[in-house]
């Protein structure tokens, strides 16, 4: 069968590749800040770090789990609101209402999933669009807690973390803040990823592929969307309890069903379903609009073409564009090889 | 060729021994269609069950009650000792009961391997914290049901299709992929709906062999099926139905020889 030295080769390989990978990915979050020294596009940088763990998040329940969820920004929105209102009006600390924050939005992913797991395709995009809708309107008018329409204002970053024999962190500096986010995105993009490669993943692939199927397997359907919900909604929390604390003001507004859609527009244009083309659509649609700012409202005019050709001639999004460049690459240099060799 | 069997291997199960699945009176009903009624019987274990009718005498049906794709309006299943009634599919699987589907179901978009790998799911355990961040225990795990895949894909002769995407195999050789990934549950039993439907007269003969091999490793087998050579030459018991109940049951033999299934069903097909 296959030769043991090199199945162990390969794996070592896998193993060197994907240190390699993840140090690519570390020394680039480390310069970025260097390069973009003005406050302006450093903010931009750690939107675009908050924006990628929002796509990731949605990747998993749509491009791995095949749920089409557009209430994404709603969950975001519990977890930013959850923990700025322990935060602000309960003075819990940063860390503990964090916590409390991804759970909420977590457990609202269960909770929608719960009833609309035997929904599929429009009928759970409308759920979850519905969801979104009344999440909106409770922001807007809970004002006893949310401070409706008015939002909330002078949310404290985190607090500053002190190491001994370092200098303190201090996230009021937009520097830290970003290093920060960062290191939360690249650590969920890297377990998420691992768990994608699971069995758990191949589960959720099947699942999405043909619920009966996989039944005939012995895959229950329920539980694993509702697990996909939850994980993927969990991380929607995550992002929106660091965007509160990094603008500092909260507005329902943020959280609008446009932002759903800007998440869904992140997913489908990077290609769903490998999470770094998740990563590649957020980088591209938070960047891309800045240097586009001068058309103004015609960006969501500008999304909507980006969708509607991306759907009609790359239905693999852009990483679909480049995976199946990379295969002809490496057919044409294994053929050539080959071709040495003979 | 395989012969023919004589009726004497199962035209009746042999008093005493407890069958595998018992199937009591069970009927179904689709709005004023009475699909399926009241049909009986028993599979012993290690051996084929064939079921088979004219097309709309409700075989696909049956099969979708007994896999727990449909529930029974009424009457008992049970697999084993244990009562499948209002067990959805999934839990039947667990319990060892794998299908394939007449019309095919694959996950198209997977690769051939990924297809078989899925079907081990049930088997597959590995420590908690390995899902999140692999080690031994999840390498070894991917490389061992990797293994079993290829050899699951050899049974089947598809072992150099593995790395294919299934959507782009042949007709016959997704069935035959179906057929490996059920398989990969390790059913205790294994019912196929219409498995040479489509195929063409080598890819039916390899079929037939494979079946035949699953029959001599004991596999309990239920099979609904088109191919009358095939049933005829495979089958230890066939059941006969028509208009969703029963017309006939009996070992190959007697069903050739029944005049009410000649005239039914059969008619000049075998003669």
């Amino acid at each position: 069968m296959v030769d043991p030295m090199t199945l162990s080769n390969t794996r070592s390989a896998r193993g060197t590749s994907r240190w390699l990978g993840l140090l690519t990915c570390v020394a680039v979050i480390v310069v970025l800040p260097l390069i973009f020294r003005d406050a302006y596009w450093r903010g931009i940088i750690t939107i675009c770090a908050i924006n990628i763990l929002l796509a990731i998040g949605l990747d998993f329940i749509f491009g791995f789990a095949g749920q089409l969820s557009l209430g994404h920004s709603a969950f975001a929105g519990i977890g930013a609101y959850t923990s700025t209102v322990l935060v602000t009006a309960l003075g819990a600390n940063f860390w503990v209402a964090l916590v409390c924050g991804v759970v909420c939005a977590g457990l609202a992913g269960v909770l929608l999933s719960a009833f609309a797991v035997r929904l599929k395709g429009h009928y759970l995009a409308i759920a979850s669009l519905g969801f979104a809708v009344i999440t909106y309107q409770i922001l807007v008018n809970w004002i006893s807690v949310t401070q409706g329409p008015l939002g909330i204002y002078g949310i404290p970053p985190p607090p500053s973390i002190s190491i001994p024999g370092l200098q303190t962190i201090n996230f009021s500096n937009h520097q830290a803040f970003f290093y920060l986010v960062s290191a939360f995105a690249l650590l969920t993009y890297v377990l998420l990823r691992n768990l994608t490669r699971s069995p758990i993943g191949d589960a959720l692939t099947a699942v999405r592929e043909d619920e009966i199927s996989a039944a005939s397997l012995g895959i229950k359907g329920t539980k694993w969307k509702m697990m996909a919900f939850g994980i993927g909604c969990a991380i929607a929390g995550l992002a929106g309890c660091f965007y509160a604390s990094f603008i500092g003001t909260l507005v329902p507004d943020a959280f609008f069903i446009t932002e759903s859609f800007m998440i869904l527009a992140m997913v489908v244009i990077g290609g769903r379903g490998n999470l770094w083309g998740a990563v590649l659509g957020a980088v591209l649609l938070t960047v891309v609009p800045e240097l586009l700012r001068g058309i103004g409202d015609f960006r969501l005019v500008a999304y909507g073409l980006a969708l509607t050709l991306v759907a009609l001639f790359l239905p693999g999004g852009l990483s679909g564009v480049l995976i199946q460049s990379a295969r002809r690459f490496n057919g044409s240099v294994t053929r050539a090889k080959s071709e040495t060799h003979a | 060729m395989l012969e023919i069997k004589s009726g004497t291997a199962g035209g009746t199960s042999p008093a005493g021994v407890k069958p595998l699945f018992d199937v009591g009176n069970i009927s179904k009903r689709f709005g004023g269609i009475h699909a399926v009624r009241s049909v009986s019987f028993e599979v012993v274990e290690g051996t084929v069950f064939a079921i088979i009718g004219p097309n709309g005498a409700g075989k696909s049906t049956l099969l979708n009650l007994l896999s727990g794709n449909y529930q029974v309006d009424s009457g008992s299943l049970t697999f084993d000792g244990v009562n499948l009634a209002g067990k959805p599919a999934y839990e039947r699987a667990r319990l060892g009961i794998a299908r394939t589907f007449q019309k095919i179901r694959l996950f198209k978009q997977l690769t051939v391997l990924e297809n078989v790998v899925a079907g081990f799911h049930i088997h597959r355990r590995i420590p908690v914290l390995e899902y999140i961040w692999p080690l031994q225990a999840a390498e070894a795990d991917r490389c061992r049901w990797r293994e079993e895949a290829l050899e699951l894909l050899t049974f089947v002769g598809l072992k150099d299709r593995a790395d294919v995407v299934a959507g782009s195999l042949a007709y016959g050789q997704q069935r035959l992929l179906e057929i490996a990934r059920a398989l990969a549950t390790r059913p205790r039993l294994f019912m196929l709906d219409e498995p040479a439907a489509g195929l063409n007269n080598a890819e039916a003969d390899f079929l037939l062999e494979r079946l035949d091999m699953l029959r001599k490793r004991r596999m309990t087998v239920v099979l609904v099926e088109h191919n009358m050579e095939l049933v005829m030459n495979v089958a230890d018991r066939i059941y006969v139905l028509e208009a969703g109940q029963q017309l006939f049951v009996g070992s190959p033999a007697e069903v050739q020889n029944d005049p009410a299934v000649i005239a039914a069903y059969l008619g000049e097909e075998l003669h």
